[in-house]
């Protein structure tokens, strides 16, 4: 199984009706944005410029899904609920970045957050900012949508620079129940030094996954390349064994040869 | 507290060699760089109380919390406001956001450094006097790319999230699905806080906010009331226009493995 599940695209395309009004206020001229002074300057040197601060969440609650001890597997309702989630905040984000019509957002922030109100229950959510660039030139993406990226205003700088150009946040994710050792293995490797077969093809399985479905919605978007990959093991609230592996990048391309990013100059601190 | 609103209304005895900062050297030095010093540490305090059992029994937006965070906030704004007024700051850089939200009481503590230019020219006077989060290096950095902060602009909204009926919460046990009581109270939350903060920032006639923070989530003292509270620095653009900052790119050649966390990596 290499593509994400199903129903992970089942968003619904509407917007909570309180949106509207904050969204026609940016539409006036003032802005907002998350990003420090240090990125508005650096936006600003590129070319582009902030429009607001988006965002989209969801408060999902996660399904059940019984484990075998001994076996190791991936828990696919898990996967689809986490997918499922993430993708209703990353388009409810993007919807609002569309309605203010930005080019793209930057310095998206995924966050995952449990509450008092049980277990099951997680709070999902996408904040950015949406940037518009100021000569007109459109930078949506190949699907004809807001380009979305976690790169933050000094790699967004950077690699505009290098004449690459950011198509979208892409993600990949897998739970996996990692199987428990019998009491024999736990025995036989007692006082040993010994590689756990189990354990390391059930992590590098499940990294696999991971990776191989973010790559997949990298050659969705026709991208040359993923940058700033991170590849996060979270257990939630899962106990031990089951653990969900993330793995979250940029998805570039490239649209010109010329670099324009000035020689860097080394320096060697002298501080302490 | 008499005592201290009085002494707000006395003007200050600045002029002495003395002032008070918790900037650090670089910042300190920083601000020189574009004729600006520091004057003396200031802050502004507001308490305002909540009435009793708001927080557990009701639905939609609980009014009397969100207008005491909005007030509070208001009120510790017009003390540090004030404070720099009297010590002859022109602005306060660097203000520290301190806010507790318990079930009684909503506390506001702002503290900042007030700064001023060093040689008192009719063109600083132009602009009122601001209060401003952003760290002094932030604000030099501003002053140089042509824009100048103006104020804080800041919102809150307290929602109460219906509780989902039992027989609801046990069908929807095993499922993936949204909590959409949740969500909404949620997103009624944000998009009030935010567009109070807009309203804050269009009536300081602003450009835009910078630097927006956010906190969410449920009061853990009742977790069917849903906060949201956002602030920011409100900017606009001052100089004819925007001046370009052309940054240069550095590569430290310090030692790698002195600045490299091996915990960073797992996220």
């Amino acid at each position: 199984m290499t593509g994400k599940p199903e129903d992970a695209t089942a968003a619904p395309k509407d917007l909570p009706k309180d949106a509207g009004r904050r969204l026609q206020e940016l539409e006036h001229g003032l802005f907002t944005s998350d990003l420090s002074v240090n990125e508005f300057l650096l936006i600003k040197e590129v070319g582009f410029h902030p429009l607001g601060f988006v965002m989209g969440s969801s408060i999902y609650h996660t399904g059940i899904q019984t484990r075998k001890w001994g076996s190791s597997q991936e828990l696919t309702k898990l996967t689809e609920a986490m997918y499922n989630a993430r993708e209703l905040a990353m388009t409810r984000m993007e919807e609002e970045a569309n309605e203010l019509g930005a080019d793209g957002i930057v310095g998206v922030r995924l966050d995952v957050n449990y509450y008092e109100w049980g277990k099951d229950a997680a709070e999902f959510i996408a904040m950015g900012t949406a940037v518009k660039a100021e000569n007109g030139q459109s930078y949506r993406n190949k699907k004809g949508a807001p380009f979305t990226s976690d790169l933050s205003g000094q790699d967004f700088w950077t690699l505009m620079q290098t004449g690459h150009v950011p198509q979208g946040l892409v993600m990949g994710t897998c739970v996996y129940h990692i199987a428990h050792r019998g009491l024999g293995q736990t025995l036989s490797s007692t006082g040993q030094n010994v590689e756990l077969p189990n354990f390391t093809q059930a992590l590098y399985e499940a990294r696999e996954l991971a990776m191989t479905r973010m790559q997949d919605e990298a050659d969705e978007l026709g991208a040359s390349g993923i940058v700033g990959v991170r590849l996060e093991e979270k257990t939630h609230q899962w106990g031990s064994h089951t653990i969900e592996f993330l793995s979250l990048g940029t998805a570039v391309v490239k649209t010109s040869d010329e670099v324009t990013l000035p020689r860097p100059t080394t320096i060697i601190s002298l501080d302490n | 507290m008499l005592r201290a609103a009085q002494s707000l209304g006395k003007p200050g005895s600045f002029g002495g060699p003395s002032t008070t900062s918790d900037l650090s050297i670089d910042e300190e030095l920083v601000l020189h760089t574009i004729g600006w010093e520091p004057v003396e540490l200031v802050t502004g305090v507001s308490i305002y109380s909540v009435p009793a059992g708001v927080w557990n029994w009701g639905s939609g937006e609980i009014v009397s919390a969100s207008s005491a965070h909005l007030q509070a906030f208001a009120g510790a704004v017009k003390r540090i406001h004030a404070e720099c007024a009297r010590v002859g700051g022109h602005g306060v850089v660097g203000v520290e956001v301190e806010r507790s939200v318990t079930r009684h009481h909503i506390t506001v503590e702002l503290t900042g450094t007030a700064v001023r230019p060093v040689a008192d020219t009719a063109s600083s006077k132009r602009y009122p006097v601001f209060v401003s989060d952003l760290p002094a290096k932030d604000f030099t950095l501003l002053e140089t790319a042509g824009w100048r902060p103006l104020g804080l602009a800041y919102g809150a909204s307290f929602i109460y999230a219906p509780r989902r009926s039992a027989g609801t919460a046990i069908q929807q046990k095993g499922q993936n699905i949204e909590l959409t009581n949740y969500t909404e109270a949620m997103y009624s939350a944000r998009e009030l806080a935010m567009e109070r903060m807009q309203e804050v920032a269009i009536a300081l006639k602003g450009t835009g906010v910078v630097d927006v923070k956010v906190t969410e989530g449920p009061m853990h003292f009742a977790r069917h009331a849903i906060g949201f509270t956002t602030w920011g620095t409100v900017v606009a653009l001052t100089a004819d226009h925007h001046r370009t900052i052309e940054p240069v790119v550095l590569v430290a050649l310090d030692d790698a493995s002195a600045a490299f966390d091996a915990s960073s990596l797992r996220g």
